[in-house]
């Protein structure tokens, strides 16, 4: 299902991928890039080491690692074929996380990020959207980890109310919804932000064992 | 501005609560609330909230761009067994500022119901612009509010030595507690 760009190789879900205008160019979404894709690629100068930001994921290595887990999903942004100027990468919970108590119920929006050249023109929302449109996530919670600590403040201008706020808005278009939850990392800052959608075909049981385990009580199956 | 409620909390012995937004049908539960409150804490309200006819009137004028009130509810029933008011001053000069009151119903205290409505208080001023929330305690009777706060690092500002006078007519400390929300990380 792979085939060549002028500059790398993208795989699999290039029909679904699509195309957005901005101000800043065309950036051609493409939602599921699966193994095998990354080669060629390269990530955009806004993404990597600034003096009080770091990406998450700097390398195209990890990209490949997570698209070759199970059930593991990397939506990427490229600029002119082979530039990468965002991402969103899907995995489940780490074993040792609390949200792996529930099998594969969770599923983590692990990472996601647009590069500091291409912000507000929509790349993270689009990128998001496209991945969720799969009918995978209507039988999963899947959640994202707000931690303010991993958030590009001077990049954005914003503050962390400000930051927080944001992160709110742009989940929340999608079926998010601000759990409360005494998960540690969570908890460890007040401004940090835990996000759930509850896909469609989650049951009411399933539900409530989500709810507890948010407090940090375990049901057994 | 009060998006996102009801927000789902549980209790330490895993009541399930849900905080929210004070309504107008709430009259009734929150007559009720204050009636389980011990006389010896009510004494220190600002308001005689016993009295149904002061209730009615509050209740009833809550200005929203000055008191976000907010209560947690038993889920099963919509019993109100906590109640937290965020006051803003309209004042241009102190319009950053914010006052909480937080009183929780006895048969629920020990069990971070207090501590959930902290945070969810700090979210809210956090989310309307608020600089620094100041929270004002009585010693020897609102310890554990205290102790709760001084947790999510609200610090001792100022000591009102002999302050207010308790029903007994003895006079007590009154303790102010300041928390700043920061906009940044630092940069040490």
């Amino acid at each position: 299902m792979s085939h060549e760009t002028s500059q790398g190789t993208i795989s699999a879900s290039d029909l679904n991928a699509e195309l957005i205008e901005t101000p800043k160019g065309s950036i051609k979404i493409y939602p599921r890039c699966g193994p095998g894709s990354f080669s060629g690629l390269k990530l955009d100068v806004g993404i990597g080491n600034f003096s009080h930001y770091s990406s998450i994921i700097q390398k195209l290595e990890v990209f490949e690692k997570v698209a070759s887990a199970k059930d593991g999903r990397v939506a990427l942004a490229l600029k002119e074929e082979n530039s990468v100027v965002g991402y969103l990468a899907c995995w489940y919970p780490d074993g040792a996380e609390r949200w792996s108590k529930l099998g594969e119920l969770m599923y983590e929006m692990g990472a996601v990020e647009v590069s500091r050249n291409f912000r507000h023109v929509n790349v993270a929302q689009k990128m998001i959207s496209l991945i969720l449109a799969d009918d995978f996530f209507e039988d999963k919670i899947a959640y994202m980890n707000g931690f303010s600590w991993h958030w590009d403040l001077d990049g954005s201008g914003l503050n962390m109310a400000e930051y927080r706020k944001m992160m709110m808005h742009l989940l929340k278009g999608h079926g998010f919804q601000e759990y409360y939850t005494n998960e540690p990392n969570i908890a460890l800052r007040e401004e940090n932000i835990f996000m759930a959608r509850i896909g469609s075909r989650v049951s009411a049981e399933q539900q409530q064992r989500f709810r507890n385990l948010r407090f940090g009580i375990v049901d057994r199956d | 501005m009060l998006e996102g409620y009801p927000k789902e909390i549980m209790s330490k012995d895993g009541t399930p609560i849900l905080l929210r937004p004070l309504a107008l049908e709430d009259e009734q539960r929150l007559s009720e609330f204050f009636a389980r409150i011990p006389e010896d804490e009510r004494w220190f309200l600002r308001d005689n909230v016993a009295d149904p006819a002061v209730m009615h009137l509050w209740i009833k004028n809550v200005d929203y761009d000055r008191i976000l009130p907010l209560v947690a509810v038993r889920q099963e029933d919509n019993t109100i067994i906590a109640n937290v008011r965020l006051h803003r001053r309209p004042s241009e000069c102190l319009h950053h500022i914010a006052h909480l009151r937080i009183m929780v119903d006895p048969a629920y205290r020990h069990q971070r119901l207090g501590t959930w409505m902290l945070l969810d208080t700090i979210r809210l001023a956090m989310s309307v612009g608020i600089e620094k929330l100041v929270a004002e305690f009585i010693v020897g009777v609102e310890d554990a509010a205290m102790n709760a706060a001084h947790k999510l690092d609200f610090f001792e500002e100022a000591v009102l030595k002999d302050y207010v006078k308790d029903r007994q007519g003895r006079y007590r400390d009154l303790i102010i507690m300041v928390k700043t929300l920061h906009r940044d990380w630092s940069d040490f």
